[in-house]
């Protein structure tokens, strides 16, 4: 944004020319180009299934276009990974590509291992993966094997990977969605700075802010078509939503919901587990509890704890059913007192991809849809038809894969099962992680309502807009315990951060 | 530990000798076959001290076992399965006894290992098949083919001298198949640890999609793996064959069964990407002294299984992830029996 | 197994409808053959064989058919639980169905024939208690957990049995519920169907089934909808186990003897049927219909192959060349119709 640094944007590198994208009948790309010019940051930004991940694909060698070209310095790139890794493109992937079980070295080295005389040269190996941690300023044990490290670190090994092959252009798909804000913050910073030094970046995320922080210019894609391209200085957040978009967008934030608390309703005591260190927590009928916090603070596995999802190691978790305390051991037992869990890991834990919706919603209901334990497809359809409608599955086609939906969607489908149980307690863990802005608003819509009847709500979200904009009370943890507690009206950006990250990170942000 | 960021990274790298140590042994897979073959060694010495003074024969028995689990090591490493190992092995040997001249026999045997290795890769890498799948369908069309070739009949060899001699030892109590054996153990280790192919393997088994975005060909290594595995596994076949003199079409079938027993004891996973030859190595050689202990103090073949099945299913009973699974859904399934009694009585 | 994560988001299905040139003609017969194709080529493969096979049809060569698909029928069906609870398949069946027609016969001999049942079924519960428990409980791989108890079986068997053949009671009461015939069609066939109603029901109509074919298809999802898995596991594992162990009475009773030898080769037929049906292997897709279709198959097949003069050797091949085909149209189907 600053003067010096336009100053210092070079030639372009890398240039898609009017690249179409086919998956068998299904058009992911239609026509669109970009060219990314040296020392530049450039956005993409879209909503889920808009098309960047394909497009940085094909940027990356990964797929081929179905029509179009991929210029590099002017000439097509052609012959797949290899040839866009020798090209000088490196890309950083959204889901973690590390292997487990070797070591940070190999795995920042992986593909290009350093042979001499046709075997491995460690020394090597340890010099080059340590000069790239070395500039992305990362220290760690090249020894130890990835599976033994936080996510947040794996983020980083995965640049320093990118880095380590001197690239000329790099690609990052929403490389901050596992990051703390302190370490979002040192990521955008060494990117200016790898910048400065002369590499094209391509930048995908959905979080606009650090987009208007670093980028210079932006496009905006959607349904796989080209929309726009601006320069950052000349456009603004609210803008590029409306054309993510695509439609005029209710502005949900800012709606304070009537909350009228109840009883309480699930209520836990001292809960340990593995980076849990002895928590209370109460969440009262017909009240929104937010859990903010750092990613790795702890808050997935409190709620995975408490609910027995994964083992705890000390602790007391009682939820009220009809007037009646009862205990929560296990996870089924939390199930069958009416406690829906909505996980962070969709895709994984939350549904059968390869079931369709409706079995997907049928699952947790099958008792109250069969009779004697037998089935009946008529109305487990019926069923599953309704709560979709409920949950605004778009299409509302129950029938299909769940796999075939985009992220909003399937999202939807994991709400619409618990609806079913009229849950007394729900409990969401990033429930909007990924998800387009459109499907965002209706899921708030969703746990307003369902906190509306009643339902005690708990949720994790590492979005602050998010978090403050639904809960009623927030309750930060940090290192396994609560650092403190805000309501509603003493509650912001500045107050959840300053607890999330104690007092020696308020100074630096 | 902290960098000059002020961001909270991991563990700090290792300082001293111990901690370099107690750090390297943690990241071992070896450890649960070192503890058995220590336990067997133990039990052994008093019970039998036999198999010490018996070690030829305890030698010969593991690199029985022990060479095509080497094979099978590589491609479960890889993240792939190979069922059709002990189909190899007898066509292999089949194929040998159609010759007269063993050098060109021996040459048909690996060369038959090639083809099958290829064909296995074939559908795996080309059609996009599961190896689990497309192996077992090897698996009948090999010994479907061995035993047409045969005419299931046992095919004796021509060179019976030479046959003879190859069972002999030549080096003090090593016969030719345990020098193979340890010769291909050498090998294999060095491919895998110090290799750029072979260490690659893992990236193949441990995250494949990560090592096809970082250049590796993972198609090639999948390639190599298989046809090593087969290549392992038809030389058995061929060593099989000229110790036996003959070759048997109907032979092997418990082979598939102890070599899969051999990696999974040495610590070898499933999943892929994860254990070691070396491994491998100390679970055939655990079972091989438990076979040949149990054989010396009169224990029934039959027995001998229950046992060998036993320590199988003690072995991946006490690992750690199945313990700690077996803890949560005990504790699961108590509070389920609980809870729904407490419900009861309420209502 | 990666596929999911390579799949591009453009799977948002309002992004699909509208501009969908449909796949090509060779695709949609490639995936019609994955679906349905095994109606057909059995139906076909029945026909061709009545019409072309000298002696198909005859009552004699019938019977036989039937005789020889029941037990390994009984057994596929069975076990197809296990493969769509995405737990591979259950090795130890060999150790289970021979263990079936031992005691039935031995305890026969020794007590009484519903002594003997009862004995055999308490058995096979044994058996899927230790399977179930290690694969469900312990989540320890279900291939080496089957390979185990396989060698202890087996082990066992023959050391208590001392490897010998077993003859059935003087009575002939075994025997005589052997040879009982509806016209043609005996009376192990006749199990097998009943067998494969009541567990085909089991699977496809009832809360049990659907838990198990939704494990199978994703573990966690499964268990994070509130489902206590592990029971989930252990039920398909001693269905698995009661179905071998009627295999093994149906077998014994065949022939009025026992040997511990006498079901080698279950283990892996029984799964090629299962997939020759087209049931996944991976879990989740599949029924009990495909399973006896894909016996059916695999019989008829066979029983052509013999009449037609083909070795044991061929036969082998056949089968082989037959899994792999029919999991590689499936591949291919999947591939032509993502591009």
């Amino acid at each position: 944004m600053s003067d010096d640094q336009s100053s210092t944007v070079g030639p372009v590198v890398i240039e898609a020319d009017s690249i179409v994208k086919r998956f068998g009948g299904a058009v992911a790309l239609d026509g669109v180009s970009v060219s990314v010019r040296a020392g530049e940051i450039y956005a993409l930004v879209g909503e889920n299934g808009a098309g960047k991940s394909t497009l940085m694909r094909i940027l990356a060698g990964i797929l081929a276009p179905t029509e179009g070209t991929v210029l590099v310095d002017g000439r097509p790139l052609e012959g797949g990974t290899r040839a866009a890794l020798d090209a000088g493109i490196a890309l950083v992937h959204q889901e973690l590509s590390l292997v487990p079980e070797m070591t940070v070295a190999e795995n920042i080295m992986l593909g290009a291992f350093p042979t001499r005389g046709g075997a491995i040269s460690r020394k090597e190996m340890q010099r080059y993966a340590g000069a790239a941690l070395e500039e992305i300023g990362v220290a760690i044990d090249l020894d130890e094997p990835v599976s033994r490290l936080s996510v947040s670190l794996r983020q980083f090994i995965e640049i320093a990977r990118a880095v380590a092959r001197k690239p000329r252009v790099l690609i990052l798909d929403e490389p901050t969605a596992t990051l703390t804000p302190a370490e979002t913050d040192y990521l955008l910073e060494m990117l200016q700075r790898l910048a400065r030094g002369g590499l094209a970046i391509v930048y995908i995320s959905h979080r606009l802010p650090e987009i208007f922080a670093i980028c210079e210019r932006v496009t905006v894609l959607r349904d796989g078509r080209h929309i726009d391209t601006a320069d950052i200085a000349d456009t603004t957040p609210d803008v590029l939503v409306d054309k993510m978009v695509g439609r005029e967008l209710k502005q949900d934030l800012g709606v304070v919901r009537e909350s009228n608390p109840g009883d309480v309703v699930l209520s836990a005591r001292g809960i340990t587990a593995p980076k849990v260190r002895g928590i209370d927590l109460d969440v009262r009928a017909g009240e929104i509890v937010g859990l903010g916090g750092l990613v790795g603070a702890g808050r997935s596995e409190l709620v995975r704890a408490m609910l027995g999802v994964d083992p705890r190691t000390g602790g007391d978790v009682t939820v009220v059913v009809d007037g009646q305390v009862r205990r929560v051991g296990s996870y089924t037992s939390a199930v069958r007192h009416g406690i829906a869990f909505v996980p962070e890991e969709r895709r994984q834990d939350g549904l059968a991809l390869s079931m369709s919706v409706s079995d997907n919603i049928a699952l947790p209901n099958r008792r109250s849809i069969s009779r004697a334990g037998v089935t009946s497809p008529a109305r487990q359809q019926a069923f599953a038809s309704t709560l979709a409608d409920t949950v605004g599955l778009r299409p509302p086609n129950v029938k299909r894969d769940s796999g075939d939906y985009s992220g909003g969607n399937q999202q939807k489908v994991v709400i619409a099962k618990w609806l079913g149980l009229r849950p007394r307690v729900i409990v969401l863990d990033e429930p909007t992680r990924g998800v387009d802005v459109g499907a965002k608003a209706e899921i708030h819509r969703l746990v307003r309502e369902l906190a509306d009847e009643g339902t005690a709500v708990l949720v994790i979200s590492s979005d602050l807009p998010e978090l403050l904009d639904l809960s009623d009370v927030i309750h930060v943890v940090r290192d396994g315990q609560i650092a403190g507690t805000l309501a509603r009206d003493e509650a912001d950006e500045r107050s959840v951060m300053s607890l999330a990250a104690g007092e020696s990170m308020v100074t630096s942000s | 530990m902290s960098t000059p960021h002020g961001i909270n990274f991991g563990e700090a790298p290792a300082r001293t000798r111990v901690d370099q140590l107690r750090r390297t042994l943690g990241r071992r897979t070896e450890g649960r076959a070192v503890a058995l073959l220590a336990v067997v060694l133990v039990v052994a010495l008093v019970m039998e001290p036999l198999v010490f003074s018996a070690y030829p024969v305890t030698l010969s028995r593991v690199a029985l076992v022990g060479l095509v689990a080497l094979g099978l090591t590589v491609v479960i490493l890889m993240g792939e399965l190979d069922l059709s190992v002990a189909s190899t092995v007898v066509l292999a040997g089949v194929m040998m006894a159609q010759t007269d001249n063993v050098a060109l026999g021996v040459l048909l045997a690996l060369g038959t290992g090639v083809a099958v290795g290829l064909v296995n890769a074939f559908f795996v890498v080309k059609v996009g098949i599961n190896s689990f799948i497309a192996t077992l369908g090897m698996l009948f069309v090999l010994k479907g083919l061995a035993i047409v070739i045969s005419r299931s009949e046992p095919i004796p060899l021509e060179n019976i001298t030479f046959a003879i001699q190859f069972g002999l030892p030549i080096v003090g109590p090593l016969t030719p198949r345990i020098v193979i054996f340890v010769l291909a153990f050498v090998l294999l280790h060095l491919f895998l640890t110090r290799m750029r192919a072979g260490r690659e393997f893992y990236a193949v088994g441990g995250n494949r999609q990560a090592a096809r975005d970082a250049g590796i060909p993972v198609d090639r290594r999948l390639v190599t793996g298989f046809v090593m595995c087969s290549v392992i596994a038809a030389g058995a076949g061929a060593i099989d064959t000229l110790e036996r003199t003959a070759a048997d079409p109907t032979a092997g079938s418990t082979v598939l069964l102890s070599s899969f027993a051999a990696a999974i004891i040495g610590g070898v996973a499933l999943t892929g990407g994860r254990g070691s030859i070396l491994g491998t190595l100390i679970g055939a050689f655990s079972l091989g002294t438990l076979e040949v202990g149990l054989t010396l103090t009169g224990v029934q073949v039959d027995i001998q299984q229950i046992y060998i099945g036993g320590v199988l299913l003690l072995a991946v009973m006490t690992d750690p992830a199945s313990l700690r699974a077996a803890r949560s859904s005990l504790r699961t399934s108590l509070h389920g029996v609980r809870a729904r009694s407490t419900d009861r009585g309420l209502t | 197994m990666n596929q999911l994560a390579e799949s591009p988001t453009v799977a948002a299905p309002t992004a699909a409808e509208p501009r969908a040139d449909g796949p090509s003609i060779a695709a949609k017969a490639l995936l019609w053959a994955a679906e349905r194709g095994i109606v057909v080529f059995t139906v076909v493969l029945i026909l061709a064989s009545v019409l072309f096979v000298d002696g198909f049809a005859s009552a004699v060569n019938v019977a036989d058919v039937f005789h020889r698909a029941a037990p390994i029928g009984i057994v596929a069906v069975g076990m197809t639980f296990v493969v769509i609870s995405g737990n591979y398949l259950d090795l130890s069946v060999v150790a289970q169905v021979a263990t079936g027609a031992v005691i039935l016969i031995g305890v026969s001999n020794s007590h009484s024939i519903p002594i003997a049942i009862l004995v055999a079924l308490a058995v096979s519960v044994v058996y899927g208690l230790v399977n179930g428990v290690a694969v469900g409980y312990f989540k320890a791989n279900a291939v080496i957990v089957t390979l185990s108890t396989t060698y202890i079986g087996l082990g066992l068997l023959r050391w208590l049995s001392g490897g010998s053949i077993f003859f059935g009671p003087r009575d002939g009461t075994i025997e005589s519920f052997g040879d009982i015939k509806l016209g043609a069609v005996p009376i192990s066939a006749i199990v097998l169907v009943v067998v494969a109603l009541v567990l085909g029901f089991l699977l496809s109509r009832t809360n049990f089934g659907f838990v198990v074919r939704a494990f199978g298809s994703n573990k966690e999802a499964t268990r994070l909808s509130g489902v206590n898995t592990p029971v989930v596991v252990l039920g398909a594992f001693l269905i698995t186990s009661f179905a071998a162990t009627i295999a093994g009475f149906v077998l014994a009773a065949y022939s009025n003897t026992a040997v511990s030898s006498m079901s080698d080769g279950y283990d892996f037929g029984a799964l090629a049927a299962i997939i020759i049906g087209g049931t996944s292997v991976f879990g989740g897709k599949g029924s009990v219909l495909r399973t006896v279709l894909g016996v059916v198959f695999v019989s008829v097949l066979t029983n052509v192959l013999v009449l037609s003069g083909v070795g044991f050797g061929w036969q082998q091949v056949a089968i082989g060349s037959l899994i792999v085909l029919a999991v590689s149209v499936d591949a291919l189907a999947r591939k032509v119709s993502k591009k």
